[in-house]
């Protein structure tokens, strides 16, 4: 019971370090990024990079990893998806283009084999005779942590009242003196750096390849629907939800039926609410 | 035109007439590749048949042509697997084939290759069904030769080997948990592996499949040690061993592994996962061991060269341009029913072991044929043999974290 408790946790937080960023550019900008993976991988792979070719110790490594990934989400935003925002469809396309050639870009750097991100903790913990990874812990850590300095950014600050008020109404928010393309600019930039950090603290027990963005954009596909596109609470709520959804499974029933889960849920909410358990309206 | 100048416009003639053939005898033999030139099984693959040719070559070729390579990418895909091979026999006119990886994208193509009536020497798939065609329908299917690995179901018996002579013979753990992906041949395997464990007298605790795309081994982990198993049996080959060996390790599981891991086969696969293979066993063919006069001095040619370790598909596919050359050799001909007949009575010392065909042209396992090493990855990701007994390199170290 302790051990679904504690790896339906893990896998949670990581889910919704991933799902929160890919929501809130939606909430904000309505931008569908198909690209947030692309971000997940090159966090990762910007780990990699750094600690193992330029020998940099772990953590300017990750900080740098996420710094660079925020910019190259600033310039997708900015002069890939700006001019074509008024189509979600040339949208959609946009971003599914960057997550491809930034696939074959690693693998054509990379190579196709997977690589090893260092963790930042390599110690056994055992929780009430439940053995965890050090690092799935400090994933788990820093996963809240992010989370909640995200919340109080948004909730507290003059910047975050800015961005609640482009989400809500882009053309009010306009209107009185909120300039909405570059809150869309930095709400892109904070998302995939999310996507980056999650990136650096799954890599070590997670895969790292080219093809390691595909999954993580499933899930956080999943997880928007079923929590409501644009609603942070609702990502938050269903990344907990198909966590632990999916730990059960893997309990009680077997680890092949875990990956059902998240298609089913997407599936079953999309015909019973199509707007999610927080949305406002149907994304579709 | 002058008596003179016909006469020598007729011995021009002739001598072109005579020239012809003298041509044709020059032109190079072409050896076609088709495989996944993605992954380092494919890239071994070229670059093993690439020595193979260049040493023959520079002996002066076979029946004085020189050999020659075309490569073509079948991918991990069955529809591009088929463009590949009518790429290489219809555009290329190769005289044969040597590749192969997934044996999804070999069984399209046997078709293919049949109406192409091309000699195809297999070296990277290991599905039986690719050569059972072989004797259902010889006529049509005597092109397929197996030079490596050996099929599947060799490869069971020789894990069960593994586990009735090592893991319970010499660890002394007679309970064990065989856990696989959800593959085909897999879900084929574990079947058998069962039964021949049960039967080799081993206490099988649980059988459980997880999904390839599986991220999060900790409900299958928990399971197999709440099931009391002494030791696990892992099958894998997609994309999973570098998760399963990370959190293994990071969760100092209590519970040693070792068994098919396709992707542990590679030479730099302990040093891709941190060093979190350290204590793990993963059957192999490819190792620094000396199977055979050949074994260790082409493994330092192939690392001298390509400056990484080989694996399996390197071995089968060097051997194969030597066997195909003395086939050509004995048959004084390039034909494929003349070389068929020649392959067919093939015993070659190769690099794994003696490569010999049986009816359904497939390599031969066991004895002095190729056979499974059981491999562990030691302290500094270094490789040894631990299993079987006369082929050990060193003796099995226990990871750390376990109690002995």
């Amino acid at each position: 019971m302790l051990e679904i408790l504690i790896h339906g946790a893990v896998s949670s937080a990581i889910y919704a370090m991933l799902a929160v960023g890919f929501t809130l550019i939606f909430g904000v900008a309505r931008i569908l990024n198909l690209a947030h993976g692309s971000f997940y991988a090159l966090g990762a792979y910007g780990a990699y990079f750094f600690t193992a070719h330029l020998k940099l110790p772990l953590f300017p490594a990750a900080l740098l990893a996420m710094a660079l990934v925020a910019l190259f989400g600033i310039f997708v935003e900015r002069v890939l998806v700006r001019p074509m925002r008024s189509s979600q469809l040339a949208v959609l396309m946009i971003t599914l283009a960057v997550a491809l050639v930034v696939e074959q870009a690693l693998f054509l750097t990379f190579g196709s084999e997977y690589r090893n991100v260092p963790a930042f903790v390599d110690a056994k913990f055992s929780i009430g005779g439940v053995d965890v990874g050090g690092q799935r812990l400090l994933a788990l850590g820093a996963s809240v942590t992010l989370i909640a300095l995200l919340w109080l950014f948004i909730q507290r600050t003059r910047l975050g009242s800015a961005i609640l008020a482009v989400s809500q109404d882009p053309e009010a928010a306009n209107y009185m003196g909120i300039p909405s393309d570059r809150i869309f600019t930095i709400v892109m930039g904070l998302s995939a750096a999310l996507a980056a950090a999650a990136g650096v603290l799954a890599g070590p027990f997670l895969t790292v390849q080219p093809t390691m963005w595909l999954l993580p954009i499933v899930k956080a596909f999943a997880i928007v629907i079923v929590g409501g596109l644009g609603s942070i609470p609702g990502s938050i709520l269903a990344a907990l939800m198909l966590g632990y959804a999916e730990t059960i499974v893997g309990y009680l029933i077997s680890s092949s039926w875990t990956e059902i889960v998240s298609v089913l849920a997407t599936l079953l909410m999309l015909v019973f609410r199509p707007a999610g358990i927080f949305g406002k309206r149907a994304a579709f | 035109m002058n008596k003179f100048s016909s006469l020598f416009c007729a011995v021009c003639f002739a001598a072109g007439l005579a020239a012809a053939p003298a041509m044709a005898q020059t032109k190079p033999i072409r050896i076609g590749v088709p495989t996944a030139m993605q992954v380092q099984v494919g890239r071994d693959t070229q670059d093993a048949i690439k020595m193979a040719i260049d040493d023959i070559n520079a002996k002066g070729g076979v029946l004085g042509r020189k050999l020659e390579m075309v490569v073509a990418d079948e991918t991990e895909n069955p529809e591009t697997g088929i463009s590949a091979i009518k790429k290489l026999t219809a555009d290329e006119k190769v005289d044969v084939l040597i590749g192969g990886y997934t044996s999804g994208v070999t069984l399209a193509q046997l078709p293919h290759i049949s109406a192409a009536k091309t000699i195809y020497l297999g070296v990277g798939a290991a599905s039986p069904s690719i050569t059972a065609k072989v004797k259902q329908d010889y006529d049509n299917y005597k092109y397929i030769f197996r030079v490596g690995p050996i099929h599947a179901g060799h490869q069971a018996r020789q894990v069960t080997g593994f586990i009735s002579g090592f893991v319970k013979g010499e660890l002394g753990f007679s309970k064990i948990a065989i856990v696989g992906e959800s593959a085909k041949w897999v879900q084929d395997l574990v079947p058998l592996l069962k039964k021949g464990a049960t039967d080799a007298g081993a206490d099988v605790r649980l059988t459980e499949f997880f999904d390839t795309q599986t991220s999060d081994f900790s409900p299958l982990l928990a399971k197999v040690k709440d099931s009391g198993a002494q030791y696990l049996v892992v099958i894998l080959s997609h994309a999973s061993s570098d998760i399963f060996a990370k959190q293994w390790h990071d969760a100092r599981f209590p519970i040693p592994y070792g068994g098919i891991d396709v992707k542990s086969m590679d030479g730099d696969f302990c040093n891709r996962v941190g060093g979190k293979a350290v204590g793990e066993m993963a059957a192999n063919f490819a190792v620094r061991a000396p199977l055979t006069a050949k074994t260790i001095p082409f493994w330092d040619e192939f690392v001298k060269r390509t400056k990484r370790e080989p694996v399996y598909t390197a071995y089968g596919a060097n051997d194969s341009v030597y066997i195909y050359a003395e086939a050509v050799r004995r048959a004084n001909s390039t034909d494929p029913n003349a070389v068929i007949k020649e392959l067919e009575k093939t015993s070659y010392v190769g690099i794994p072991g003696v490569i010999e065909f049986d009816e359904m042209h497939d390599v031969k396992a066991g004895g002095k044929g190729p056979n499974f090493l059981f491999v562990q990855w030691q302290d500094q990701c270094a490789r040894q043999v631990v299993y079987p007994k006369p082929q050990r390199t060193a003796e099995y170290i226990t990871p750390a974290w376990i109690k002995k």
